[in-house]
């Protein structure tokens, strides 16, 4: 079909006068906002003053921001490597051909369509509930004492639990759909050669899911990164050390909290700069980690 | 053909887009003829004060709640009586991060809610002076000068209406306090330790704790040693373990909590051990006077209510209560300040004032009003000239949520002396 450029040209115009406005300007104007002394996100430029790299520094010396990159460095880490690997087993599981794989799939999958913040009080207050959670029942049945799970030693990893619980659904979708796309006759040529089912996914649908596996640590580190409605559920009122991300402590910097009115739009668009250039890292690294290959689903 | 679908296709595609722009201009144009035309129109009435006024409010409450339903009503009573129609927006509890932008973009936006402490400082620069109209009707006459001295020093004049006051201390079940045989409230520490016992000896848990207000429930008992001030250079510079009367405070928290007084599992999630208060297993919870609506909410039913100060310790240095409010402020762009305060006056007072009272279970903003769920509310809040603020400077550290965990920590026992915790405290502060 003959190419017209005018077409094109009108076609995408929409669309790139609406990504110039809602996402390079604001991307922009964060950037250089961090770079100043401001203390409303909507006040206007006039009232800036230059700030240098002074924000970046504040933020990089304030207890909370460093608590809460650790936070969401173990929420990437390792809520990442056992969301990926739940994920990718149950994908297995599920594709191996059992029975009610349809049901498994649907239910695995429906805390997706469960709005998060139901979801995190249903943790909160039936799982990990001091006096009559499911946890604490379990472990008095077993002849234990009750034990404070969202107490401040445990509030990260019951938080990590409840959110893993909720994300392993959606990443496993989507690794089905990669397996699915594996032709089954290279699974039965191997099969004829004598490999095993570990041989299977070890020599076949793992290498062929590098595609797929570098999109989903790309989703995972957008989440991890993003990470808030949880923080928020778990630490209701007041944000805590243990449960503190990088995008609560910039909505506290930014907002102010219970009892705090300072405010500094300059330090939050600091924050947010940095977490925009950690997932860009994340996104070049997990590249050149898993490198483009001839054949992948 | 083809080009000519083509071009049709793009063209509705911008069509539409142009056409989301539009309808805001629009709706700002639509918004803001009302107000221009007010002053000519107000004065050619059948006889309505208001007639063709039209008033826009951002309120914190969400829709359908109780306080939301009397403020409608309001509303609708202010339109019949003087002719403004008062256009309500239910913004919810993040009303905070969209009155800043409202205000600096010079939004059509009359009358706003908030945490009187914002509007005193962020939101200050765009904010009416009230103050003659307020003296027009006597406000001071009926309302709390704690807050009010408080929104002049902040603002520079008084910049707010208080709607919805609130007062911190020690809550308690009367039931409870009535099975253990407890006639008397406890004025000190001592008195408080002897209550304690008192209700563990009749089988009740004596004070309910969630991590959420662990911070809350530490800072009174530091005032009370320290004060404010102190506590603040402490936060600021550091020296907790040298000072005798915080090393004290800590201990004697720490001691509190072996003594086996706090209720089982605290400090909770919230708001589990709140709730116990209302289910009637344990007897006390220090907070402001909002958890007794919201524990009411919990358990489906009104809990009998008491209300004390937080004790004196030995050597007190300080003992303010809490108080805070949820005011109501005007844009400094608003066209029609006299009828948005009429309204104002109109929601803290009289019958939807009375209604904020009894259905939302709250301090009455106006003190000729009937006292509903906490009896000698308003005569402490009179009292009060210079209020306890929720953990003051504390808040502004930058190791604030280390310091808030710690304070949790502290109620979990994690430290066995004071001189532990305070030593603890010094790593993370000056």
């Amino acid at each position: 079909m003959k190419k017209n450029k005018t077409m094109i040209f009108l076609f995408i115009l929409p669309t790139v006068l609406c990504l110039l406005f809602m996402y390079v300007y604001p991307v922009v104007r964060t950037v250089i906002m961090s770079f100043f002394k401001v203390e409303s996100l909507t006040a206007t430029t006039s009232t800036w003053s230059f700030y240098g790299l002074q924000n970046y520094f504040k933020i990089l010396r304030n207890a909370g921001f460093i608590s809460s990159m650790k936070n969401m460095v173990m929420i990437w880490l390792v809520g990442g490597i056992i969301t990926m690997c739940l994920s990718m087993l149950m994908a297995v599981i599920l594709t191996s051909g059992i029975r009610g794989a349809k049901f498994f799939k649907a239910a695995i999958y429906m805390p997706n369509i469960i709005s998060a913040v139901a979801l995190a009080t249903m943790w909160i207050q039936y799982v990990f509930n001091y006096d009559y959670g499911l946890l604490n029942q379990i472990v008095k049945a077993f002849g234990g004492e009750n034990v404070r799970w969202l107490g401040t030693d445990l509030i990260f990893w019951a938080m990590m639990i409840a959110f893993i619980f909720g994300s392993v659904g959606y990443y496993m979708l989507i690794f089905i759909s990669g397996i699915e796309g594996i032709p089954q006759d290279l699974y039965e040529a191997a099969t004829i050669d004598g490999a095993n089912i570990f041989d299977r996914f070890f020599q076949i649908t793992l290498p062929l899911l590098k595609g797929v596996i570098r999109t989903c640590v790309t989703f995972w580190s957008i989440n991890a990164t993003t990470f808030f409605l949880w923080t928020k559920m778990f630490s209701p009122i007041n944000t805590e050390t243990a449960t503190i991300v990088p995008v609560v402590y910039l909505y506290d910097t930014v907002f102010g909290g219970k009892g705090v009115v300072e405010r500094d739009a300059g330090a939050g668009a600091a924050v947010g700069v940095v977490l925009t250039l950690i997932i860009i890292a994340v996104y070049v690294i997990t590249n050149l980690i898993l490198k483009d290959s001839d054949l992948e689903y | 053909m083809k080009k000519i679908v083509a071009l049709l296709m793009a063209s509705a595609m911008a069509a539409s887009l142009a056409a989301c722009g539009g309808s805001a201009q629009s709706s700002e144009a639509t918004s803001a003829a009302p107000a221009e035309s007010t002053a000519a129109e107000s004065t050619a009435t059948d006889g309505k004060k208001y007639e063709g006024v039209e008033l826009t409010m951002w309120s914190m409450w969400s829709a359908g709640e109780v306080q939301a339903n009397a403020i409608q009503a309001a509303a609708d009573a202010f339109e019949a009586e003087t002719g403004a129609h008062v256009n309500i927006e239910w913004k919810g509890r993040d009303v905070n991060t969209l009155i800043s932008a409202a205000l600096e973009s010079g939004e059509k936006l009359d009358i706003f809610e908030d945490d009187y402490n914002r509007i005193g400082h962020a939101y200050a620069p765009y904010t009416y002076d009230l103050t003659e109209m307020a003296n027009a009707v006597g406000y001071d006459d009926f309302s709390y000068a704690c807050f009010n001295d408080q929104s002049k020093e902040w603002a520079g004049y008084l910049n707010s209406i208080v709607e919805q006051p609130q007062i911190g201390g020690i809550f308690y079940n009367k039931d409870v306090f009535d099975a253990c045989g407890i006639t008397e409230t406890p004025k000190t520490w001592d008195e408080f330790l002897t209550v304690c016992q008192t209700i563990k000896d009749n089988g009740y848990e004596p004070l309910a704790l969630d991590g959420a207000y662990a911070n809350f429930n530490f800072y009174n008992h530091l005032v009370r040693h320290l004060g404010e001030d102190a506590i603040a250079e402490l936060g600021k510079n550091g020296g907790w373990a040298d000072n005798e009367a915080a090393v004290t405070a800590a201990q004697e928290i720490i001691d509190f909590v072996n003594a086996g007084y706090l209720a089982e599992g605290a400090p909770d999630a919230y708001p589990a051990s709140q709730t116990k208060v209302g289910l009637g297993t344990a007897a006390m919870v220090v907070c402001a006077n909002y958890v007794t609506s919201e524990v009411d909410a919990a358990v489906g039913e009104p809990v009998n209510w008491g209300f004390f100060n937080y004790p004196e310790v030995e050597g007190n240095v300080d003992a303010s209560a809490y108080a805070g409010a949820n005011s109501l402020a005007i844009s400094s762009n608003c066209e029609n300040p006299q009828a948005a305060f009429d309204f104002i006056m109109t929601i803290v007072t009289g019958t939807c004032g009375q209604e904020l009272v009894d259905k939302g279970g709250q301090i009455p903003a106006d003190t000729r009003l009937k006292e509903s769920v906490l009896a000698g509310s308003v005569e402490t809040l009179k009292n009060t000239t210079t209020p306890m603020s929720w953990c003051g400077s504390l808040n502004t550290l930058d190791g604030w949520s280390s310091i808030k965990s710690s304070m949790i920590e502290l109620f979990e026992g994690k430290y066995a002396t004071g001189a532990d915790y305070c030593a603890y405290l010094d790593t993370l502060c000056g």
